[in-house]
């Protein structure tokens, strides 16, 4: 089971896209774990956690995620723009486990 | 277009990413996170006991008698009326975990900086008389609320400086090897909280052999009561929004980042009208941090719902169609990525005239509807900034409230129309080219 964890600032733009990559992740018949969170919260919700992910506006946050992350071996990266405007569960989804992937080589 | 644009970006960026990394902002910004569910709570409550419906207070005193309002007072009175406390904790524990401290410990240490500044006096003028005693023995409400905000920021973060300087020096008591590590941990915080206690214990000295007798007094009149009144202005009002809109113009969270130094002023304007609200008195400020959510961001930073709507209704490629679909729902809680980012909104030259605009017109129509009376001032009640239209108006201002706002939906519509006229008509080509 793989645990994907989006931050932005409110935690709610990105609890509208986690359940379009739980759709997403139904359809491909992959197992993960999604949660959302405002980014001020980061510290404590990044135990067991596989990737996370930042929604484009709060970029500048990732500073602070990579080195909270960096210390647990989390990989981090932007979501884009484009991706989350149009809300894409998939490639989102597919983003996120790239990151896993490339993390565990 | 383009170059003007980068040339914007390249001044913008670096100040974005100044006040969005800045330690001290960040704490000040998620410390207050931490706090305000809290406070909207407790000035939730104070809508019960001032429902904006003819008839309410006859009926509840009928029913509960005189004193049915202390119910619902009694939250309001541990929450916002005290939120300096809220808030002195929230900024101090998230600069301690900044700094890899121990943010328990650092937090109640910052508080009690906090309360060595305030004497525990209070005035008290019986009825009928015109003497003014001093009552001792009291925590004086008066400067935990938001009139001790200013000096409960600079507490919290002086404290937790003085804290991480004190570790950092070594200055802790060591225990040996056997002892269990919470009873280490609870020595080790010894010398940096004696250390800092009187420091703080100084400067309150200090300031009683002054005319302003109190820290408070001095922060409060030099520095909270002009800043708080200037940001209450429609003037730093139109600033603030000009520069939220810049910002979202490069996809950056303008409201996040300006809100790192707006949030005090804005919240300090609200408790102030919920001050006098409850106490029955006139509302002393037009703008609040509620006229700014609620007002000018309908359907989000940029006013956008009206656009969603326009989407729908008026375009005809299926682009726009689709986006419009796909943020109507989102937007009617004030939520608006998936348009700005998905139209795109962000570094589009056309969208961003109306994105930008837009706010600025209806804070203009909205300032001079208040101060003409046609609607009341805001009540101050802290209405979360995901309240849908007109819901939003009329908890803040009653049914007027909500008329204000749909009338700032018609305007921003007829706004946005014409530029999301012209974005259809491109994707319209491009898709006849498309298929």
């Amino acid at each position: 089971m793989k645990n994907i964890t989006l931050f932005c600032a409110a935690g709610m733009s990105t609890s509208l896209l986690i359940t379009k990559m739980e759709r997403a992740a139904r359809e491909k018949n992959i197992e993960v774990s999604l949660n959302a969170f405002p980014q001020a919260e980061m510290e404590r919700h990044l135990d067991n956690v596989d990737a996370v992910l930042l929604g484009p506006q709060i970029r500048y946050v990732l500073p602070k995620a990579e080195r909270l992350c960096g210390k647990k071996g989390i990989p981090v990266d932007v979501i884009s723009p484009a991706d989350y405007g149009m809300m894409d569960g998939e490639k989102v989804l597919e983003q996120a486990l790239e990151l896993i992937d490339k993390n565990k080589k | 277009m383009n170059k003007s644009m980068n040339k914007l970006e390249d001044k913008l960026m670096p100040i974005a990413n100044a006040i969005s990394q800045n330690r001290y902002l960040v704490a000040i910004r998620d410390g207050f996170m931490t706090a305000t569910p809290l406070l909207i709570i407790g000035a939730m409550f104070l809508l019960f006991s001032n429902f904006p419906i003819k008839g309410y207070s006859e009926f509840m005193t009928k029913v509960f008698g005189e004193n049915w309002s202390i119910f619902f007072d009694r939250p309001f009175e541990t929450t916002m009326a005290i939120m300096t406390i809220f808030v002195v904790l929230g900024i101090s524990y998230n600069l301690a975990k900044h700094y890899e401290l121990d943010g328990l410990s650092t937090a109640v240490i910052a508080l009690v900086s906090f309360l060595v500044l305030t004497p525990f006096v209070t005035d008290f003028t019986p009825e009928g008389s015109k003497e003014i005693f001093k009552v001792g023995n009291v925590i004086p409400i008066e400067w935990m609320g938001s009139k001790g905000l200013f000096v409960g920021i600079i507490t919290a973060i002086l404290s937790t400086e003085i804290v991480r300087f004190v570790v950092k020096k070594g200055w802790v008591i060591r225990m040996p090897e056997g002892v269990p590590p919470s009873v280490s941990k609870s020595f080790s915080a010894l010398i940096p909280a004696i250390i800092t206690i009187l420091l703080f214990d100084v400067v309150r000295l200090l300031f009683s052999i002054t005319p302003f007798e109190t820290i408070h007094n001095f922060i409060f009149k030099i520095l909270q009561a002009p800043l708080t009144n200037l940001g209450g202005t429609l003037g730093a009002t139109l600033l603030a929004n000009l520069l939220i809109g810049l910002l979202w113009s490069f996809g950056i969270h303008g409201r996040s980042i300006v809100g790192a130094i707006m949030d005090p002023i804005w919240l300090a304007l609200s408790a102030e009208n919920l001050a006098a609200y409850q106490a029955g008195k006139s509302l002393p400020h037009i703008i609040t941090g509620q006229f700014q959510e609620i007002y000018l961001q309908l359907g989000g930073t940029g006013s956008t719902l009206a656009l969603c709507i326009a989407l729908i209704l008026v375009c005809k490629s299926k682009r726009c169609k689709q986006i419009g679909k796909l943020s109507i729902v989102p937007g009617l809680f004030n939520i608006n990525e998936p348009v700005v980012f998905g139209l795109p909104i962000v570094l589009n030259p056309i969208m961003l005239i109306p994105y930008i605009a837009t706010p600025l017109v209806l804070c203009v129509i909205s300032y001079f509807a208040i101060s003409v009376g046609f609607v009341p001032r805001p009540n101050g009640i802290l209405v979360p900034w995901t309240t849908p239209p007109v819901i939003g108006g009329f908890l803040m201002a009653g049914v007027r409230g909500s008329l204000l706002q749909i009338v700032e939906l018609v305007v921003s519509f007829f706004i946005y129309l014409p530029f999301v006229k012209a974005v259809d008509k491109q994707y319209v080509k491009e898709e006849q080219l498309d298929a």
